[in-house]
């Protein structure tokens, strides 16, 4: 059923349409039934339309909404249904009728069903209310920023680096200036597998022993990254590595769009000089496994690593302009 | 019209083939054995695959040198960047030795079968990721006519006079029902074949341990049959026993593992299987003591439940929270006290710790299972992780148990100098050489952290994971194998221990290695100075952090394994209000019923009367 399939980003609106596509539909159906003479009364139709939108959030949408959300929106249509069935005093009476009929016993069938309702409702409630006074213990859900702030400067090995106008010493054309456009053609090509645009051109591959500048210094952070990193942040640097199933938060995936793609090299260089410990706060530098790379490269080696990511991944830097 | 070129290419080689098979065919057929160079039992005879071409070879190439390089190498050797902080290493091609196959033992594997399964699953338990959804179907083929035919230097698949290509039939050969029976003689089998030699007497691969080599000369070791999530072969199925009946019938070339499809009847082969498959974790524990299988074992093994596997990691799937259970009374005194079975046991995932100095880029304690129950003045933690070699720290060290710094003392972190390893294998600074016989012996050992007075902490703030930091502190209890127990403080990764006076208070309740597993029990009371150790507290969240250290891994001081932040939590008793709220509630609505109910017949009464 892939044409049915939810698609991130859009999922909202596909849910409220296909709410109300079905809800008009099932209208429509009974319109056309009742004139028919044989339509469903108020009472049962409102009872199937709230069933069938609790049992929609409950297992159409995934990932699964918590339980608190959907009690949300199962209060709400059912109070959009109360309106309906209650518009007229006639609608209202026809609403009542089944309830009364059974409260009344009217007939052998009614008097069945009042019995059973008159022993259900205790039950389920009490049951209700025993499970929610029994001690639960979830996982307790903390909130952290993945991004947080940066600082205005960040001191590594001694020296100051301003984050607003430090660039990537290695990020550089074939004269040695730095040259983001020039860097940029020589990345992975952004399409599935992300590979080296040409394998036998020294200009993008950096296996290639002519390899020069920016392309030869993109080997050397990869050297780095293979050494270090990919423990953790994966192969593909996907983080997915060998360790990220034993830690939490789990680390970075920079073929994601909403990492390093969003972010300036300088703010890269930041995060991985200072590591975990040097998040602030809201970033849980307690939890953080990432080592304080600092501890373990030089500046040169950060500066390349951080090029590396770029390169391999396919994403720019963003830049300050 | 690749395609059409490649029959051309091997016309006359596929001629000489199709020759050789019927005759085969004729001559062996009508004779019950196959003799010395047939297949064995459950295995078929295969032709060569296709000569891929040379578009593919060439598209494959792009795909080695951005993806496979950093620690395949350039030349295919195994020995990229990555290769000499990794255990398992990256395969070294050039020979064209491929551990996991459908072939006969010896022989090369099928490329777009075995090796395309490896590149789409991965390895599980090494740095082979899986690249499915990564590499399309296509470029995961092209990179294989790449390694095939440039990087394996020494064997070619289409060298009909030497190589052959005898292949396990494994989607036609049906596996025996998991019975009782089965798995029984399989616990017999693995015995009498003699697997436990290297897997251990209750397959957690802890017989000679250390002395295995593969053909490279680096150090191996036997699969611990408990957790067939971290199988190589387990192709990200590990519960499906047709892999283990596929490993023990090709066996796993350039290792020590033979193939048994000659010496063991197809029958005798899903016997072990089973019996293999069914000792791989599952929910409840179900332990065969030394191997031995009674009917009661067996039936429990048939009817336990696998683990939930995780597919992004290939791991089990865990939680975070660690209920401990309360207990009316006394404590268990061993691993077999009625209390455990009340307590759930939690994995545990264990990563190396890669944060600071000196790292450990070769973990082998990945993972480990806890347990607690507690009654009205202690706490008990039961630790199970499996650990190939019992380490006890022979002589004297030079440092003092609570220093945590040892660089000083030569506790140093593997050097990432790795291409020329491949030249000399037992480079003083490669893991073969260490692992050899290099490593001094330290202790194992086990420790778990939690905040001191955690109560204070402005949530979500915990200590740091890595021994608190210098705001606030944590109470870090650190067993090891040479039996010391101490509860120590700790203000930082780099900030030697504070002994705390609580020594008389905790206690080793069991501390065993038996057939490659740990049974360590641990007792705390759960009061203490509330200023200076953790004062545990019923129906909290109580964050908490473990260690752990395999001495014959080098580890020792901060080369370790350690966790993430888990939580403990003493499940309080549950109240009485619990069952007397909902009762109360029931009688109300009751009431209520009978309220409604009357008014509407009253006032039906009236509308008659009316």
């Amino acid at each position: 059923m892939t044409w049915l399939k939810l698609v991130e980003g859009y999922m909202p609106m596909q849910m409220i349409s296909e709410l109300a596509l079905s809800v008009l539909i099932f209208c429509l159906v009974n319109w056309t039934l009742k004139r028919a003479g044989m339509g469903i009364s108020s009472f049962w139709a409102a009872i199937g339309i709230w069933a069938f939108i609790v049992t929609y959030l409950t297992y159409r949408i995934y990932p699964p909404i918590p339980f608190s959300v959907r009690a949300i929106y199962g209060t709400v249509s059912a109070c959009g249904l109360f309106m309906w069935v209650s518009g007229s005093q006639g609608a209202w009476e026809e609403f009542k009728r089944p309830i009364f009929n059974v409260m009344d016993g009217i007939s052998g069938f009614h008097k069945a069903i009042r019995v059973v309702a008159l022993i259900l409702i205790p039950l389920g409630l009490g049951g209700f209310a025993f499970k929610s006074f029994l001690p639960s213990f979830e996982e307790p859900i903390e909130l952290r920023t993945v991004h947080p702030a940066p600082p205005a400067t960040t001191k590594v090995h001694g020296k100051t680096f301003v984050l607003q106008t430090s660039a990537n010493p290695f990020r550089v054309n074939k004269e040695g200036k730095y040259d983001q456009a020039f860097s940029n053609e020589r990345i992975v090509e952004q399409s599935m597998g992300r590979l080296m645009k040409d394998v036998n051109d020294p200009n993008f591959n950096p296996w290639d022993p002519n390899a020069e500048g920016y392309t030869k210094y993109v080997r050397e952070g990869g050297e780095i990254f293979y050494q270090n990193c990919h423990f953790c942040h994966g192969d593909n640097l996907n983080g997915r590595g060998l360790w990220a199933y034993a830690f939490n938060p789990i680390p970075a995936n920079f073929t994601d769009a909403g990492t390093i793609a969003q972010l300036q090299e300088t703010f890269v260089f930041w995060r991985v000089s200072k590591g975990g410990i040097g998040l602030p706060g809201e970033g849980f530098p307690w939890a953080s496994v990432m080592p304080p790379w600092e501890q373990h490269l030089t500046v040169d080696e950060i500066w390349k690593v951080v090029m590396f990511e770029y390169w391999h991944t396919g994403y720019y830097p963003r830049t300050w302009d | 019209m690749n395609r059409n070129m490649r029959f051309t290419a091997s016309t006359s080689s596929r001629f000489a083939l199709t020759v050789g098979i019927s005759l085969l065919l004729g001559v062996g057929l009508p004779i019950s054995s196959w003799g010395q160079d047939g297949p064995p039992e459950g295995f078929v005879k295969q032709t060569a695959p296709p000569v891929p071409s040379a578009e593919q070879i060439e598209s494959g190439k792009r795909v080695y040198f951005t993806k496979c390089v950093w620690c395949h190498g350039v030349e295919g050797a195994g020995d990229g960047p990555g290769a000499a902080r990794l255990w398992p290493r990256p395969r070294n091609f050039v020979s064209g030795t491929f551990k996991i196959r459908h072939t006969a033992s010896g022989q090369l594997p099928l490329v777009n079968v075995d090796l395309l399964q490896t590149v789409t699953h991965g390895l599980p338990g090494s740095a082979m990721p899986s690249w499915e959804g990564i590499l399309t179907e296509d470029q995961r083929k092209d990179v294989l006519a790449f390694i095939s035919t440039q990087l394996v230097k020494d064997r070619d698949w289409q060298d009909t006079e030497f190589e052959d290509f005898f292949v396990l039939e494994l989607d036609k050969l049906q596996p025996t029902p998991n019975t009782p029976e089965s798995i029984k003689h399989g616990a017999e089998l693995v015995q009498e074949k003699k697997c436990v030699e290297c897997h251990g007497q209750e397959g957690r691969g802890d017989g000679n341990a250390f002395n295995l080599k593969d053909d490279w000369g680096f150090s191996i070791q036997p699969a611990d049959w408990h957790k067939c999530w971290n199988f190589r072969g387990s192709r990200q199925d590990p519960y499906n026993v047709k892999n283990i009946f596929r490993t023990f019938s090709t066996g796993i070339n350039g290792t020590p593992m033979p193939s048994f499809a000659d010496t063991t009847s197809i029958a005798d082969r899903w016997d072990i299987a089973n019996y293999v498959n069914s000792l791989c974790e599952r929910q409840g524990e179900v332990a065969a003591i030394n191997g031995v299988v009674t009917d009661e074992i067996a039936t429990t093994f048939t009817t336990a439940q696998p683990l939930a596997i995780d597919p992004q990691t290939d791991k089990p799937k865990g939680t975070f929270v660690i209920p401990s259970k309360f207990v009316e009374g006394e404590l268990p005194t061993d691993e077999n006290g009625e209390a455990w079975k009340t307590a759930p046991r939690i994995w545990l995932a264990l990563g190396g710790q890669i944060t600071h100095k000196p790292r450990n880029f070769v973990n082998r304690i990945d993972d480990a299972w806890v347990q607690s129950v507690y009654n009205n003045d202690h706490i008990l933690f039961m630790f199970k992780w499996d650990d190939r070699t019992k380490s006890i720290q022979e002589g004297e060290v030079d440092w003092d148990k609570t220093e945590v710094n040892l660089g000083d003392y030569g506790i140093e972190e593997q050097q990432p100098n790795g291409s020329s390893f491949a030249d000399e294998q037992f480079h003083p600074e490669s893991l073969a050489a260490k692992q050899k016989d290099g490593y001094a012996v330290f202790n194992d050992g086990i420790a778990f952290q939690f905040p001191i007075k955690w109560q204070e902490l402005p949530a979500p703030r915990k200590p740091r994971y890595f021994w608190g930091d210098e705001r606030f502190a944590a109470d870090i209890t650190k067993w090891t194998a040479d039996g010391t127990l101490a509860v120590y403080e700790g203000t930082g990764w780099d900030q030697d221990f504070n002994e705390i006076d609580f020594q008389e208070e905790v206690s080793v309740v069991k501390a065993e290695w038996v057939n490659g597993r740990w049974t360590v029990i641990i007792k705390r009371p759960i009061k203490g100075d509330y200023e200076e150790v953790a004062y545990l507290e019923a129906g909290k969240y109580i964050p908490m952090v473990f260690f752990a250290w395999d001495g014959h891994n080098g580890d020792v001081g901060r080369k370790m394994a350690v966790s993430a932040f888990y939580y403990l939590v003493m499940e309080p008793t549950i109240p009485n209000t619990t069952y007397i709220y909902p009762i109360l509630m029931g009688v109300g609505i009751i009431v209520l019923e009978g309220w409604v109910l009357g008014r509407r017949a009253n006032r039906r009464k009236e509308k008659g009367r009316a």
